[in-house]
């Protein structure tokens, strides 16, 4: 209200300045101003038109919680307006002269047509008119006033609507050229042309007071949550967000539109510190001047002048603050850590610690001479117990500064880092062998004795079909037992006085052909059994060559191994005598007629003495003999073809060679470590070898693994004559010794090249006598059954199950 | 303490008696007895004769849980840890009289197998004779190559004649009749022999003899055993070559012997043959072929015996630790156990369904043959030190059983006898024997009598004599 006060007072004020200037172009301005103004209202309302539609707009788009906002907003723009529109209209007071009605008429048409409502228009009409009657009228009233004097009580002037001036004299303040400032204490800012107050318009603080002094609810909609059917209001996160987002902000809070830059590539450019250029010529060049320098010390050194080192200084006494700490001195229980290094514990001292330990804790004379006697590290206690009658009379510590020095030590040698002592028992690392009872079977006693032979027993086999043993002795017969029952089934002398050194089955069950060497000579024997068939089919296919007979018994004989290379076969007589050198005589046997591969024994049966022919290979089939080697280093122990494939392995003193038969080569050397090699003995797979020694080892060989042996067992107290596979299938070999005993030995072997072989001790069998330091001389497995029979130099043999 | 017999009447325990045998069954139920604790196997045995009322009384043993009663009673429960306040189940049986030695029959070389020929043998039971006490015939094979025949005095009644291939170890010698003989040995050949005794024929004077009827030709290999069963008239053989034979005693159903195998053929035995037909000019016996060989085993067969309840089933036991049940006539391998250890004898024994056999492991294991029979060992004898080559059954007993062994003893066992095995032995059952029948002399064979004065233990045993 006091606005619309405040307005027309100005339009009052203002009437006078155009009554004072409508002389010079009313007319015309008056047209003028009319078009323009009926244009200017035109458009006017039509911006206001537009205005108001775009409020509309604005207010359907913003949705209704907006309006408190577009009140505030509009509100808030004339407040501004205001202030400064006062200001202005001050200044156009000023300029107003100036400039001429026409500014400020395009000026003020502008604030009447933005501020006064339409509503403004009513009254202006009936001022009009009242105008037009007061015309006549005087203008004003006489009254007295305080003195009595008549006093002029002008009526306020209305003016009219579109006066010109109507807004202009609004402005006019006559304060004068004082500054507005003057007045900012007071409600009003100066005095019009009838002195009275213009007031100071309203300002934004007061509206805002207004408005703050209607409550309303922080977020408040008058909207209903069609939810929950309660007023809708926001929370003030919400409308942050709601205020953001007209203005054009991300509603996210802490977002930072601008966050600084990261520089991946610096702007700096940087210089490679090294440089290829060539070394000056001067770092090369030794310095003449720092020659000068160390001449000028070396003399300075030798004059006296300069000492190179200073002596040492005693510091031991002088050094007072120096503190030295005891780490344990109050010694708490902590948790265990590796750099914690707790005190260490002392055990109670016991009774024969004392000075005067009573009379049994005293050592005697054996206890003290063992404690003499022992190492001192081994000793288990440190000192020796003395008695003292008092403690004045026992002596000083005669180990102290040997015990000091010794702790000093302990300390600089000790490991800062405490070690964690493993203690583990040596035993348990140790694989663990199969206990002997789950690798049953095998022979664990004696069943049989075959008793007969007059002499030594020096070899024994048992027939392929494990039905008959052949045995060979001294007596220089051979003889055939029943396995079974022990009884002697046929014997044969076979060549005089000399003793059968070796006997050996033709392998394979189709023929039953016994090899045996005597003396110089190997005799191939079919011993007469009732397989009639059998003994047909060996007749065909031997009979060429082993149609002989001497005596009233099928024995045949083949002699090999004449001096040199020669072979000779004996004619159908006898078996003859030769004379000469002796040698030591092979036989094989040979399955195939006329193949040499593979061979199956080649059976060597005295220590050589020549060297050419200490290996032979007789092929049966063919009449023929070979020689292998031309010369043999060192005397050739034992010899044996390879079960599968077509090598055989030479034994001499102290190695084992085997050699290819079809490539005709060296293929391995095998180094047992033995000193002297009595015997070996393939196993069936072809891949393990044991060695018999005279110096009582045995030793295994893994041909795969190595040229040394892979075990050595060392069991018996006398010298081992003979070793053997079992050829049937199990997991067994035995050795023979001097001893007297026979021991098993479970020799597993796998397939898998990762694992090694599994030897386990089984069994001890003694039974032998022991004769001229001779106990068991040959052994040998039964082809399918846990069975063994070993030959002993007391005559008899044994079938061990 | 001071007085046994007060304490004797004072302790007292409560027996109760039974039996398995049918004839000494006892009359009505009687109730657990109270008996005094300080009681002996003889006052128990008299007892049992009250209680029994026989006209004669009649020795017995007793069993008390699976043990035989050799103290008192007192001394038996102090030993087993059992109260007397349990009522004890005792078992009286039949006592076995110790065998006694009676008579050596001397050969001149190792005696291979022994058969008997009296009123309780399966031959004069298949053959309806009666052989009356004292007229007992024994039979000896020696590794001489000769049968003998003997009477219960100890008198040499007759020996083979010389067969025509010159002399082969005799492995086995069967009766099949009382007159008829079977052998078989390492000539690969089973003999049937004709037995005319002196008293059979009409001239009383004439020295008994046994001669060759029948060779059968067909294994390849040493024979082992031989069994026979005379009313269907086959023999069933073991030989080393791995295979059985099943034969006929009768010339006209045997088919004809392959000619390959028969000695004449042999071409590496003509030179000999030749001298030795000049020198004998007795005939050969016709010549047969076997009616079927059981092929299955891998390695020899050791034993095979007839079933005693079907002669159409036989079982063989082989050194391939195998025990094989075979359907004669169709020649079929029915059943196969596996034990552990390589088989070295047989026996069925009648009555109950178990096969006693022996080992190269210095036991008996008896088995079941059923195929429905869970465990193989049903029970296992131990006792012997060495391998156990020889079995025969106490005639008219089921439990009773006599074994050989390579260890130079026979031992007579009861299977009533037993006890649980421990875990050392691999658990099952374990008995022991009762008695232990050493060598009488080292030069003699040794042929155990027992039983009741009447019937004789028929035990084959290998003798090892010294000649």
């Amino acid at each position: 209200m006091s606005q619309l006060n405040g307005s027309r007072k100005r339009k009052l004020v203002t009437r006078a300045i155009p009554d004072a200037q409508d002389d010079n172009d009313e007319l015309g301005d008056a047209l003028l101003g009319g078009i323009l103004s009926q244009s200017d209202d035109e458009e006017e309302l039509g911006d206001s038109d537009l205005e108001d539609e775009d409020g509309e707009e604005e207010d359907e788009e913003s949705g209704d919680g907006l309006d408190d906002e577009d009140e505030l907003e509009s509100d808030e723009i004339p407040s501004e307006y205001g202030e400064e529109d006062i200001r202005e209209q001050i200044r156009n007071l000023k300029t107003a002269d100036v400039d001429g009605p026409n500014g400020a008429n395009g000026g003020l048409t502008k604030v009447s047509g933005a501020e006064l409502p339409e509503t403004t228009t009513e009254p202006l009409e009936e001022a009009n008119t009242e105008d037009d009657t007061e015309d006549l009228k005087p203008n004003y009233r006489v009254t007295t006033d305080a003195n009595g004097n008549p006093r002029y009580l002008y009526r306020e002037i209305e003016p009219a609507y579109d006066s010109d001036d109507s807004d202009a004299p609004a402005t006019t303040n006559t304060i004068g050229d004082i500054p507005l400032s003057f007045y900012d204490s007071y409600p009003h800012i100066g005095y019009d042309i009838n002195g009275k107050k213009i007031m100071r318009p309203a300002k934004g603080e007061a509206l805002d007071a207004l408005l703050d002094s209607i409550e309303i609810p922080q977020g408040w909609t008058g909207l209903t949550d069609p939810t929950t059917g309660k007023p809708l209001e926001l929370s003030r996160e919400e409308l942050e967000v709601l205020k953001k987002l007209t203005r054009n902000e991300v509603p996210e809070e802490g977002y930072d539109p601008y966050p600084d830059m990261v520089e991946h590539f610096t702007s700096k450019t940087e210089i490679m510190p090294l440089s290829a250029a060539p070394e000056p010529k001067r770092r090369f060049v030794p310095s003449k001047h720092e020659a000068k320098r160390v001449m000028k010390i070396v003399r300075a050194i030798k004059e006296g002048r300069i000492k190179p080192y200073r002596p040492p200084e005693e510091t031991e006494d002088e050094d007072p603050e120096v503190k030295r700490y005891d780490l344990w001195a109050d010694e708490a229980p902590r948790p265990d850590h590796v750099m914690h290094v707790p005190a260490p514990k002392l055990p109670p001292p016991a009774h024969d610690e004392s000075y005067h330990p009573p009379p049994e804790y005293l050592p005697d004379k054996a206890e003290r001479a063992a404690w003499e006697n022992t190492d001192e590290e081994d000793r288990d206690k440190e000192y020796l117990s003395r008695d003292h009658d008092a403690l004045r009379k026992v002596p000083g510590y005669d180990k102290f500064v040997k015990e000091k020095f010794e702790r000093c030590l302990d300390l600089y040698l000790a490991p800062r880092v405490r070690r964690s002592k493993l203690n583990i028992d040596p035993e348990s690392l140790l694989p663990k062998l199969p206990s002997p009872d789950e690798l049953r079977p095998f022979p664990t006693a004696c069943s049989v004795v075959f008793r007969g032979h007059e002499g030594r027993v020096r070899s024994l086999a048992i027939d392929p079909s494990g039905e008959y043993l052949a045995t060979g002795g001294d007596d220089g017969t051979i003889r055939l037992w029943q396995l079974r029952t022990g009884r002697r089934t046929w014997s044969v002398k076979l060549a005089g006085d000399e003793a059968v050194n070796v006997v050996r089955w033709r392998p394979g069950t189709e023929a039953f052909v016994l090899a045996a060497a005597a003396g110089e000579n190997i005799f191939l024997v079919s011993p007469p059994r009732r397989k009639t068939r059998c003994r047909a089919k060996l007749s065909r296919r031997a009979g060429r060559w082993m149609g002989l007979r001497s005596h009233q018994r099928s024995l045949r004989n083949e002699r090999a191994s004449e001096e040199g290379s020669r072979c000779q076969m004996d004619p159908p007589r006898l078996p003859a005598r030769r004379k000469g050198r002796p040698h030591q005589n092979n036989r094989a046997l040979n399955r195939q007629s006329n193949q040499l591969a593979p061979p199956r024994r080649v059976l060597l049966n005295r220590i050589p003495q020549g060297q050419s022919s200490a290996i032979a290979i007789h092929t049966l089939s063919k009449h023929l003999t070979q020689l292998p080697f031309r010369r043999l280093k060192g005397l050739a122990q034992s010899a044996q073809f390879h079960p599968s494939k077509p090598i055989f392995f030479v034994a001499t003193q102290r190695t084992i060679r085997s050699y290819d038969l079809a490539r005709q080569e060296l293929l391995k050397i095998l180094q047992p470590g033995a000193k002297w090699i009595s015997s070996f003995d393939v196993h069936p797979g072809g891949d393990n070898l044991i060695v018999g020694s005279y110096d009582r080892r045995l030793l295994w060989h893994d041909l795969d693994l190595s040229t040394r042996p892979y075990k050595t067992l060392r069991y018996h107290k006398k010298a081992i004559r003979a070793v053997r596979f079992h050829q049937g299938g199990l997991p067994l070999f035995a050795d023979a010794s001097d001893d007297g005993s026979l021991q098993i030995f479970h020799g597993k072997v796998v397939g898998d090249l990762m694992e090694n072989a599994t030897i386990v001790p089984l069994k001890v069998l003694r039974g032998h006598q022991v004769k001229k330091e001779l106990g068991v001389l040959d052994v040998d497995w039964h082809p399918r059954q846990p069975w063994c029979v070993s030959a002993g130099a007391d005559g008899t043999c044994r079938l061990w199950q | 303490m001071s007085n046994p017999a007060s304490a004797g009447d004072q302790a007292k325990v409560r027996i109760q008696l039974t039996t398995r045998h049918a004839d000494l069954g006892l009359p009505q139920d009687t109730g657990p007895l109270l008996v005094s604790t300080s009681l002996r196997r003889i006052q128990l045995s008299s007892l049992v004769n009250n209680i029994l009322s026989t006209p004669r009384p009649v020795p017995f043993e007793f069993l008390i849980n699976g043990q035989f009663l050799r103290t008192s009673i007192d001394d038996f429960l102090t030993k087993n840890g059992i109260s007397a306040e349990t009522t004890l189940t005792v078992e009286y049986v039949r006592a076995l009289i110790p065998p006694t030695y009676v008579a050596s029959f001397e050969h001149d070389d190792w005696v291979s197998s022994v058969d008997v020929l009296s009123a309780s043998s399966a031959a004069a039971g298949w053959a309806n004779a009666d052989i009356p006490a004292g007229q007992e015939k024994i039979l000896s094979a020696s590794f001489d190559g000769y049968l003998h025949m003997w009477d219960t005095s100890g008198q040499l009644v007759a020996t083979s004649s010389p067969t025509s291939h010159g002399q082969h170890p005799i492995q086995s010698a069967k009766f099949l009749s009382p007159t008829k003989l079977v052998s078989a040995g390492d000539d690969c050949c089973v003999r049937i022999w004709n037995y005319s005794s002196p008293t059979s024929t009409d001239n009383p004077s004439a020295p008994a003899s046994i001669t060759p009827s029948l060779e059968l030709y067909g294994h390849h290999g040493a024979i082992n055993t031989i069994s026979v069963h005379a009313p269907t008239s086959r023999i069933l053989s073991a030989s080393s070559d791995h295979t059985l034979g099943l034969w006929s005693t009768q010339k006209s159903s045997a088919p004809a012997a392959p000619s390959d195998l028969l000695p004449e053929n042999s071409p590496s035995l003509t030179s000999s043959n030749k001298r030795r037909k000049i020198s004998q000019p007795s005939p050969t016996p016709p010549r047969r072929g076997p009616l079927s060989l059981l092929t299955g085993h891998t390695q020899q067969v050791s034993s095979a015996v007839f079933a005693p309840t079907d002669s159409s089933v036989a079982y063989s036991a082989s050194w391939d630790h195998s025990l094989k049940t075979w359907d004669l006539p169709t020649g079929t391998c029915v059943d196969t156990r596996t034990t552990a250890h390589p088989l070295y004898s047989l026996l069925a024994l009648s009555g109950i369904t178990l096969l006693a056999a022996g080992t190269s492991a210095r036991h008996i294991t008896l088995i079941d043959p059923r195929t429905s029979a869970r465990s193989i060992a049903a029970l296992t004898l131990r006792g012997h030190s060495n391998a156990v080559v020889a079995l025969a059954q106490e005639p008219g007993s089921w439990y009773g059983l006599v074994s050989g062994s390579y260890d130079g003893s026979c031992r007579v066992w009861d299977i009533r006898s037993v006890r649980p095995g421990g875990a050392e032995i691999g658990g099952g059952q374990v008995g022991e024997s009762v008695y232990r029948i050493g060598r009488e002399s080292l030069r003699g064979k040794r042929e155990p009598v027992g039983g009741r004065g009447l019937g004789c233990l028929g035990l084959r045993g290998i003798g090892r004599s010294g000649f």
